[in-house]
């Protein structure tokens, strides 16, 4: 139950990610359940030792450790997708959850969400 | 025989115009649904979305004037627009309390359009029997 | 009506990685609405897996010249799209 919100997209390239991660924050904040899926090139965002000072942004990599801290209550990467990244749990960030079937996840909330 | 569930909608827009078909097709949507009786709760323009509550846009006056279209048709039916205030500042569409608070030369928000917080997403997530989305294409 | 459990609406042109994406995760007991773009999919997508319902948006494919592909695929107007999303349990944009 509860909402999905899917980031599909790399990290940086496009905004679409951390605009799904603000409606995700914002569910939380107003204490609604919440999780969020990684799939396609979206795994990308949870990939260890992001270090983006030459980009001038900020890296993605600690708004998402803080996503399990600010109520969110599972981050879920697709399996397939990481597999064809070369994202095993070495080289992911911490606490996340391998989802075999994205669509499973996708049927056990009962409304999902992409930012864009 | 089929029965009738009336629902009340809150519709969000994320693609742009003259990038993305979204505003069409949520608006011949919306006015599809209040045609059959349903409710539209609000409509709520996030990322991209925003450009469309614009007032400065002008297309070409053979070209459809998106922005135009649904701001008649929210004023009509008395809906809600509301544009998300982090996309909307990020993009350069602003309102008159925002334009002083940041110092900006000018406002452009296009009434009856107003910028608020995703506060009014998560309500249409509690309160309306369906959100949609219209995503733009790439 | 047919009773539809998650009513998956598609806008991406088949080349779109989402696309793919939605084609895969559509379940029997679903339909498939292919709306923009996504009406492209009538010329390219050969088969859906059975007990899948599928439906396009007609005026995206008339204005594509496409309408005439949709041979498995019922063409709704947009009061039939309202329809479809009030019947279904759940909506996915994808």
């Amino acid at each position: 139950m509860g909402t999905l919100i899917v980031i599909d997209q790399p990290p940086y390239g496009t905004w679409a990610g951390r605009e799904a991660l603000d409606m995700a924050f914002s569910l939380a904040a107003f204490d609604q359940p919440v999780a969020l899926l990684f799939t396609g090139a979206g795994v990308n965002w949870l990939r260890k030792s992001q270090e983006t000072t030459g980009i001038g942004q900020k890296s993605v990599e600690k708004n998402l450790s803080a996503a399990l801290i600010f109520g969110v209550e599972a981050l879920y990467a697709d399996a397939t997708a990481c597999a064809r990244y070369g994202l095993v749990p070495d080289n992911m960030v911490t606490g996340v959850a391998m989802a075999e079937s994205s669509a499973e996840v996708m049927r056990q909330h009962s409304h999902t969400a992409f930012a864009g | 025989m089929a029965t009738i569930s009336l629902q009340n909608y809150t519709l969000v827009i994320t693609g742009a115009p003259y990038s993305s078909q979204a505003p069409q097709t949520a608006l011949s949507f919306a006015r599809a649904a209040i045609a059959a009786g349903h409710t539209v709760d609000r409509v709520f323009l996030y990322g991209e979305g925003v450009h469309l509550a614009s007032s400065l846009s002008a297309p070409p006056s053979d070209e459809p004037h998106w922005a135009d279209q649904w701001s008649r048709f929210l004023s009509e039916n008395a809906i809600s627009g509301v544009a998300c205030i982090a996309s909307a500042l990020r993009r350069g569409l602003t309102n008159d309390s925002e334009q002083k608070r940041y110092e900006l030369p000018a406002n452009n928000i296009r009434e009856p359009f107003i910028i608020a917080g995703l506060g009014e997403w998560v309500e249409g997530t509690m309160a309306s029997s369906r959100v949609l989305y219209f995503h733009g294409g790439d | 009506m047919t009773e539809i459990d998650t009513l998956h609406i598609l806008n991406k042109a088949p080349e779109h990685p989402r696309s793919a994406e939605c084609l895969r995760a559509i379940e029997p007991g679903d339909a498939l609405l292919l709306i923009e773009s996504a009406v492209l999919t009538l010329a390219t997508c050969s088969e859906l897996r059975a007990g899948i319902t599928l439906y396009a948006l007609a005026p995206d494919a008339l204005a594509r010249g496409i309408a005439q592909n949709a041979v498995k695929a019922s063409l709704v107007d947009f009061p039939a799209m309202v329809e479809l999303t009030a019947q279904a349990q759940k909506v996915i944009s994808w």
